[in-house]
């Protein structure tokens, strides 16, 4: 077993903090998705754990054992490096073995093994090549096989697709969650990129700061964002806000109004809240778009943008007062640049921030 | 705002880049040839005042064998070879593993102690003349062995190849000594079979140039050494002046005997040292 828990982490550069205290449980074999924008320290977080940078306060336990002071190579982990970090001067199979060659694992084991991660990444045709003969995603499946050797208790990989095309990306992407199911070890994957953390995990840490700012499944993150920054950092595209007040609360639902005059109501489902300046948050597929005079109480707004997708069509929609929203519409949606519309928000889906970020209702769903 | 390529300049330019890059090279290259004639010339050439024009008569085997049979030029040689290197594999091994500690262990005091090691390169040796005699003399006993000259250039050397090896390194990735640590190998085996492999390159290169460094050294050979047994070449040329006649001819085939090592190497191994030192200069 190898669950991993960080008690009140931190880590100072000098006088710089970049950890500021992080209480984190991760189970075993979970899928463990580290998510923030660049400089929120995730992977100095993921550093920590590895033990290729020291903890300056806290503990880190892995497997039940207090690892906070003990080298990377006994804490029974392995990582990918987003650079890959593969030795430029050997052959895939040497790359594979040489953590093994150099701890003096008997011959058999390490042939074994090697043969075994080979198979299990397809690199079997490629083995006597040198790093520089591979594409960018057979380096890749080599550094993850490098790790694989190890049978490790817990991966830990440090933006591994980042340096991958699109395409590999995702197909990548698959292969690992598959890796994943095979293996059943515990994994930690940092990324920034949003659409990765979605579709991987397990678990989601959003990092801000070097603070967590949520943990939370894929959904919980996306449907309840505990505040402002996971709500836009969590969906693409991101969710909209709209500055607002609450004029008046009746009947458990508030009236609310939004620049230009407008009225919305929106159903409190309980919460109770006074009346006062709020933001109200909606996610792109909650905006139904409408020709002007449809629909009785709605927002006016003329399209600015039209990114047609196929499947879908995300419209850039400039309110008369206020701001750009951006809505998500029908592939064939028919709206073009420069078109007046009218905006409906789904009630049953918006969600209501403090200015100053904590949520204060989020959607009942 | 770049000059244009000489390809695309006009004739005119294009001749006269031509005609002052020979020239420069002649008179770059005069004082070798001239030493080249003279060593095929026969003494009577010489004192009829013949320095420039064709030998009169070709003794270039008499002379050649004349500079072994007249001096211990070929234990000078041999000296010199024994001095040289030990002298620059020393240098190598101790500053490749200074510059790796340098360049991939925090430590206070880091910044320092390499600054040190640049700020060794700019005192001039000729302070240290008295001083590292002494040492040699007093301190270690080794003064008029080949062991001072060894000992005094790996600790000279070391300054200038440690920050060389330093930077070199620097500009690995440091994840490839990451993963190695993560995978439990130590840190000498890292060096080992990680760092150095990758920075041979740049150890091909500084060899070369340590070789003739070190190969061409006459100051120290005249401070450390006195005898026979222990001098190099370079101060070995001496006792081919002759004690009352200079023997141009012969003191000139000793200088290129003496010279013909550290060419012959650099040309050897003329690919790696300019790759070593234009390495890294481009990303791949």
């Amino acid at each position: 077993m190898a669950e991993v828990s960080l008690r009140g982490v931190r880590k100072s550069f000098g006088p710089v903090d970049v950890i500021k205290g992080i209480d984190l449980d991760v189970a075993h074999g979970e899928f463990c998705v580290f998510v923030g924008p660049s400089g929120c320290g995730k992977s100095t977080l993921l550093r920590l754990i590895a033990g290729l940078e020291d903890i300056t306060e806290g503990t880190l336990d892995i497997g039940g054992a207090n690892m906070t002071r003990v080298p990377p190579a006994n804490r029974g982990i392995a990582m990918v490096f987003q650079s890959y970090a593969l030795y430029p001067h050997m052959t895939v199979r040497d790359n594979i073995s040489f953590g093994l060659r150099m701890v003096d694992t008997p011959k058999p084991v390490i042939t074994a093994r090697v043969a075994e991660a080979a198979r299990l990444l397809q690199l079997e045709t490629y083995l006597d090549r040198k790093p520089s003969q591979l594409s960018g995603g057979q380096r890749q499946r080599v550094a993850i096989g490098r790790a694989i050797v190890r049978e490790p208790e817990v991966f830990l990989f440090d933006e591994p697709l980042s340096n991958l095309d699109a395409a590999l990306r995702s197909q990548t992407r698959v292969e690992l969650l598959n890796l994943h199911q095979t293996l059943g070890a515990t994994m930690i994957y940092v990324t920034h990129d949003q659409v990765e953390a979605m579709t991987m995990a397990d678990k989601i840490v959003v990092l801000q700061a070097g603070q967590i700012e949520q943990v939370g499944s894929p959904l919980e993150l996306y449907e309840r964002p505990r505040n402002l920054f996971v709500a836009g950092f969590i969906g693409s595209p991101r969710m909209n806000t709209i500055p607002g007040r609450i004029a008046t609360v009746i009947d458990g639902a508030a009236r609310l109004e939004l620049p230009g005059g407008a009225i919305t109501h929106v159903q409190l489902n309980g919460t109770r809240l006074a009346p006062g300046p709020v933001l109200l948050g909606v996610r792109p597929e909650h905006i139904m778009v409408d020709d002007p005079g449809t629909s009785g109480e709605g927002l006016a707004g003329t399209v600015t943008l039209a990114e047609h997708l196929g499947a879908e069509t995300i419209l850039h929609i400039e309110m008369a007062h206020g701001p750009v929203l951006v809505a998500r519409a029908d592939g064939r949606a028919p709206q073009r640049i420069g078109q007046p519309v009218t905006l409906t928000l789904d009630p049953r889906f918006c969600h209501l921030f403090d200015p100053a970020g904590p949520a204060l209702m989020n959607a009942p769903g | 705002m770049f000059p244009t390529p000489l390809q695309k300049q006009s004739p005119g330019a294009r001749g006269l880049y031509r005609g002052v890059v020979s020239i420069s090279l002649l008179v770059w290259l005069l004082p070798l040839f001239a030493i080249a004639l003279t060593s095929t010339r026969s003494l009577d050439d010489l004192s009829r005042g013949n320095y420039w024009g064709w030998p009169t008569d070709l003794r270039i085997a008499e002379n050649y064998t004349a500079v072994f049979t007249s001096s211990p030029m070929g234990r000078y040689l041999l000296n010199s070879v024994v001095i040289t290197l030990p002298a620059v594999a020393g240098t190598l091994a101790v500053s490749t593993m200074a510059g790796f500690a340098l360049a991939q262990y925090r430590f206070r005091g880091n910044i320092a102690l390499f600054a040190t090691f640049i700020a060794g390169n700019f005192v001039p040796f000729q302070v240290l003349m008295i001083p590292v005699r002494n040492l040699f003399v007093h301190v270690i006993p080794l003064y008029d062995t080949v062991w001072a000259l060894v000992l005094f250039h790996i600790a000279f050397q070391t300054g200038f190849c440690t920050l060389f090896m330093r930077n070199f390194i620097r500009e690995l990735p440091d994840a490839l000594v990451e993963a190695a640590r993560i995978e439990g190998v130590g840190e000498l085996r890292i060096f080992w079979h990680v760092v150095l492999p990758l920075v041979r390159p740049a150890l091909a290169a500084l060899a070369v140039l340590e070789f003739t460094f070190i190969w061409n050294d006459y100051f120290w050979a005249l401070v450390l050494v006195q005898s026979d047994t222990a001098r190099p070449v370079t101060a070995g040329l001496q006792a081919l002046a002759g004690q009352w006649l200079a023997s141009w001819q012969l003191m000139s085939a000793g200088a290129l005997i003496a010279a013909a090592p550290s060419i012959v190497i650099f040309f050897a191994m003329q690919r790696h040292f300019i790759a070593g030192l234009t390495l890294g200069a481009v990303k791949e």
